[in-house]
């Protein structure tokens, strides 16, 4: 069992895939989606993925990976706010606003060194992508009568992102946050895996709570953008396309509305492709030009 | 003169005699104490560390540069401050480099030089010493010990008035007492990490 739980693919990738199976089926059958258990069972989830790849909390933080715990617990304690406080116009302005925070305070030594070089430049702009992406997901509101596709917007968005996120991590020198990214990818495509099959059969799908939303979002995005921030070789343009998911998802809804009416299933599979182009973008150029000897694995 | 005056005038007598004392202390060090510059073209910081059950990795900084100050009469006063350019650290395999670059490892965005300043000199012989000191490594210092051997100094053969003294030093240190020790328990890296510096120094 030790050996099973030692192994990093298991970690990284199958155990958070079966966790967010699990996650949906509580939200399927015992708890509703809005319910702050669920919240509250997903910043579990988080903190042990934290823990997992980047060990304990270190008290004070000193380097940008050790503040993520800090940025991720900042996003819990806002995500377990009231419902109808996380729904409330202000919601989106209030997550930018801590999403600049988190920036500046990862990379107030990258900054205070006054390197404006490409590196940097890539991620001040996938920094503010993300920024813009995540207060106009979050901003969206939940229709009366919602698409078959609205329930996977934001976990879809998130799917994209942190997949993108984590194979530009690996190929740029950043293997611990890759594997971070990697679990939210994979606990993010185990909800949606659960959902859509329920949508298959005839069912509907249920989404993210405000709070949840913002929990895991926030905290994907953090991890992005210490990537930008950090990794050495990193591939700028794959960075700045990286966060565009959010964004789209949040645009998504109206073009789609006539696009695909009456095939129900179909829908979110467009809606999910949409939202998914800007990071097959990123992956196929964080690929395409790799560093030369890049591999996805530690060297 | 008064009672008074008399006890200021010893007074002052015994303080300028006990200031004379400090001063000449304090030349008879300083007289003792030599000051020498690390030649960043011949310095070798090299480790090597246990890969996973298989062999051992090899690895180098090129860019070192600090002072020593050498007592030869009191080798507790000597004293080291080095530099190491986390950017220069290579291991014969480009991408490895990258990630030891990276922020799973020496995180050079963040913290671009790592440091080593002693904290105390001990002579074990006429050639040997232990000296201990902060190594801070991405924002993290911990108290290590080297084992310094003074190889040789003397004037350089092309250049009577360039002296050179030749050190060698030895230590251990752990991937676990740093920031690095996730990344490298996961992937079967150390933890000890064994130090062999051999480096010359231009005499001030």
């Amino acid at each position: 069992m030790s050996a099973l739980l030692g192994n990093p693919m298991v970690t990284t990738a199958a155990l958070p895939f079966v966790l967010g199976v699990v996650m949906a089926l509580l939200a399927r059958f015992a708890l509703p989606p809005s319910s702050p258990v669920l919240s509250l069972v997903v910043a579990a989830l988080l903190l042990f993925f934290y823990w997992d790849t980047l060990g304990p909390p270190v008290v004070p933080p000193v380097a940008a990976s050790q503040k993520l715990i800090y940025l991720a617990f900042a996003g819990i304690v806002a995500g377990l706010l009231p419902e109808r406080l996380l729904s409330a116009a202000v919601a989106g302005k209030l997550v930018a606003a801590m999403f600049a925070a988190a920036l500046l305070w990862l990379g107030w030594r990258r900054l205070a060194g006054g390197a404006l070089d490409l590196q940097m430049i890539a991620a001040l702009i996938a920094g503010l992508v993300a920024i813009v992406g995540v207060a106009m997901l979050l901003s969206l509101r939940a229709s009366p009568s919602p698409a078959a596709e609205e329930p996977f917007l934001a976990p879809a968005a998130m799917l994209a992102l942190c997949l993108a996120g984590a194979i530009i991590s690996v190929l740029g020198a950043s293997i611990v946050t890759g594997q971070l990214l990697g679990s939210l990818a994979a606990l993010a495509g185990g909800w949606c895996l659960v959902q859509y099959i329920a949508v298959l059969r005839g069912g509907t799908a249920a989404g993210w709570s405000k709070g949840a939303e913002l929990i895991l979002i926030f905290a994907a995005a953090t991890v992005l953008i210490q990537v930008a921030l950090l990794a050495p070789k990193a591939n700028p343009v794959a960075l700045m396309l990286s966060p565009l998911p959010l964004a789209v998802a949040a645009l998504v809804p109206g073009p789609l509305r006539g696009l695909v009416s009456g095939a129900r299933p179909l829908r979110p599979l467009v809606a999910g492709l949409l939202i998914a182009l800007p990071a097959i973008l990123a992956i196929l150029t964080a690929l395409l030009f790799a560093p030369h000897g890049a591999a996805l694995g530690f060297s | 003169m008064t009672t008074n005056n008399r006890e200021t005038d010893v007074t002052m007598r015994k303080l300028t005699a006990a200031l004379a004392f400090a001063s000449m202390c304090a030349f008879a060090s300083a007289a003792h104490a030599e000051n020498y510059e690390i030649d960043g073209q011949h310095a070798w910081v090299t480790f090597t560390i246990k890969h996973g059950i298989y062999g051992t990795a090899h690895g180098q900084f090129d860019a070192v540069k600090g002072a020593i100050v050498m007592d030869k009469a009191d080798p507790s006063k000597s004293s080291v401050k080095a530099e190491l350019d986390v950017g220069s650290v290579h291991t014969a395999y480009d991408q490895r480099d990258s990630d030891l670059k990276g922020p799973d490892f020496f995180n050079a965005a963040e913290f671009p030089a790592i440091s080593f300043e002693s904290t105390k000199v001990e002579k074990v012989d006429d050639k040997t010493g232990k000296v201990t000191g902060n190594l801070t490594i991405s924002g993290v210092s911990k108290e290590i010990t080297l084992d310094v051997t003074l190889v040789n100094e003397a004037p350089a053969p092309w250049d009577a008035t360039l002296t050179k003294a030749a050190f060698t030093a030895t230590g251990k240190v752990s991937t676990a007492d740093f920031p690095m020790a996730k990344a490298a328990t996961g992937f079967g890296l150390g933890p000890d990490v064994d130090i062999v510096i051999d480096l010359e120094a231009v005499k001030k």
